[in-house]
């Protein structure tokens, strides 16, 4: 066992020999049993990131390792569900999962799988092609954890349900993670969706690691602070500044205690994102990088 | 716990009940085809109204149609050109479409590598192919080495009866699943990687077809006789005028050195496919080393 579930460093992955760069120099940690939100703009290289991680693409330059070995070599301990939830039209629900059963022989949760499927009333004789987005993901959930997996890897994963399936597969996921110690890495563009559930933030915009840590440190390394509009923020590091009349607001990184009168206050999670994505040119920050290191 | 012997069948088990409709599509037509076959030798082929053109020239359509030449170089051509719809299948179908809407990566990210993945893609399609092909071509030997008339024997010539008496039918189709699945991996669309690879396996047949009897040395006779070339070969080339002709052709002697060779260079071109295809797999799906 290790207590790393994914390690990045200088990791960058290019498609085709001309193409651009979905991801370029990532470097960061995710501890194992944590829950991470993987946020960033479409388009910011988080699904190349979990697909790199699941073994689906082969890294340009860089080194990942996934729960202490090459990606592939953990191919049997990952779940994963990809962004449009492929699942087989033409097979019903309970062959879908026999095929988890058979592709996954020695590690498959049959009752676990069917657990998640019948929470859905979800017929198990039913072709795959005649359910709904919401069903469809339900039962690409069940196929991921019913290997039991030590990492869930979940692209968009809620981005087709209701507010309802929604709130119950994510408390089906938290449960998983709490019983089992899963780490989970999942991706959205959605703050607000994973605010509550998540302990862990990486923050991908432009194909780079912009932020990387425990929600709370990342949160309490930052101040959202109100001062005369002719104040100089140095020492501190400016994420984003903006004056308003004689009146300037910045989010900032305290180099130390800031003054009283600045009326420093911690900033929300959605503020902090929405700051490091408006000033890409902001220094990234990954603390638990800088706690290994 | 599933004992070791299940262990190595679930992913077999997985490939055939995905493509179960296409199994059972092949297993049909290479029953239906070899009834025709044996119904054309057995029925049509002995009953005195049908078992010749019944007339030369200004001719009654349907008796035309019914008559066991024109049936027999129908049923001919179905199984000699079969190869089409394997390439079809096997680009389309078989992984054009898993890679189009991600259910391949689906299966990569159950126990089972894309090396393995793309294994068992090949052996179990290779082996019904193999299977289907070779009862196809001993039903077809079966049928031309008995023709109702001996002025009905097969010109060995033609294309169906030159391809679907020996290993190359079978060849032809094991090339086809190699050059679909390869199509497939390039093109990740479905229905794109079933156009191109039915039309590459179509070329390769045509360019192969016109080159066919150059491919093992021909007979040549010279001087002012030269184009009075015996019965039943093939010509290859002649020219010359007055006591400097010359005519190359292949006789019947050269079938099988003539076939071998060109079911040794579709092979060939499988293996290649073959080999290319997992080299595209592995350069995709494992780090740039």
């Amino acid at each position: 066992m290790t207590d790393t579930a994914i390690a990045a460093s200088a990791l960058g992955k290019r498609f085709g020999r001309r193409g651009g760069w979905a991801l370029r120099d990532c470097t960061f940690r995710l501890p194992a049993g944590r829950v991470c939100a993987v946020v960033g703009p479409n388009g910011a290289g988080k699904s190349t990131l979990l697909a790199l991680a699941a073994g689906l693409l082969g890294a340009t330059e860089g080194e990942l390792t996934v729960l202490g070995t090459t990606p592939a070599g953990a191919r049997a301990r990952i779940g994963y569900v990809a962004q449009d939830k492929p699942l087989y039209p033409q097979l019903t629900v309970a062959e879908t999962l026999r095929m988890g059963a058979d592709l996954n022989p020695g590690h498959w949760d049959a009752a676990a799988a069917e657990r998640i499927t019948a929470a859905g009333d979800l017929d198990p004789k039913s072709r795959v092609r005649a359910l709904s987005g919401g069903q469809r993901t339900r039962v690409a959930l069940a196929l991921a954890l019913g290997k039991r997996p030590e990492l869930l890897l979940l692209d968009e994963p809620m981005a087709d349900l209701d507010p309802l399936a929604r709130h119950e597969l994510m408390g089906v996921l938290m449960v998983q993670a709490a019983q089992h110690g899963t780490t989970i890495a999942m991706s959205s563009h959605v703050v607000a969706e994973l605010e509550d559930s998540c302990d862990h933030l990486l923050l991908i915009g432009g194909g780079r690691v912009r932020l990387a840590g425990e929600i709370d440190d990342l949160l309490t390394a930052h101040a959202r602070v109100a001062v005369p509009a002719d104040t100089d923020l140095a020492p501190h590091t400016v994420v984003e500044s903006r004056t308003t009349g004689r009146q300037l607001s910045a989010l900032v990184r305290p180099a130390g205690p800031l003054p009283d009168d600045w009326h420093a206050a911690t900033p929300s999670l959605e503020e902090l994102v929405l700051a490091h994505l408006r000033n890409p040119e902001a220094p990234v920050l990954t603390p638990a990088e800088e706690a290994v290191a | 716990m599933s004992s070791p012997a299940l262990r190595g069948g679930g992913l077999p088990r997985t490939v055939l009940r995905l493509h179960r409709s296409a199994l059972l599509a092949w297993a049909v037509f290479v029953a239906g085809a070899s009834g025709w076959l044996v119904w054309l030798a057995e029925v049509t082929g002995k009953d005195p109204n049908t078992r010749d053109l019944p007339c030369v020239g200004d001719c009654d359509t349907l008796h035309l149609l019914m008559g066991y030449p024109t049936q027999l170089s129908w049923a001919g051509d179905l199984i000699g050109y079969g190869f089409v719809a394997v390439a079809g299948f096997a680009g389309g179908s078989l992984i054009g479409r898993e890679l189009e809407y991600g259910t391949a990566q689906l299966a990569w990210t159950q126990g089972i590598t894309p090396v393995r993945w793309l294994t068992a893609k090949l052996a179990l399609p290779a082996l019904a192919v193999t299977a289907g092909g070779t009862i196809l071509v001993l039903v077809f030997r079966w049928v031309s080495a008995s023709p109702p008339d001996p002025s009905l024997q097969f010109d060995w010539t033609w294309d169906t009866a030159f391809m679907a008496r020996g290993p190359l039918l079978v060849a032809y189709a094991l090339c086809a699943l190699a050059v679909g699945v390869l199509t497939g991996l390039l093109l990740r669309r479905a229905l794109a990687a079933l156009g191109a690879a039915a039309g590459a396996m179509w070329l390769l047949n045509a360019v192969l077809t016109s080159y066919r009897f150059r491919l093992w040395p021909a007979v040549t006779r010279t001087g002012p006789h030269a184009f009075d070339i015996p019965d039943n070969v093939a010509l290859v080339n002649e020219g010359g005028d007055g006591d400097s002709r010359f005519a190359t052709y292949q006789p019947p002697s050269h079938y099988w050195p003539l076939h071998l060779t060109e079911t040794a260079i579709v092979l060939t071109v499988a293996a290649l496919a073959v080999l290319l295809s997992f080299r595209l797999l592995k350069h995709r799906t494992e780090p740039s080393a």
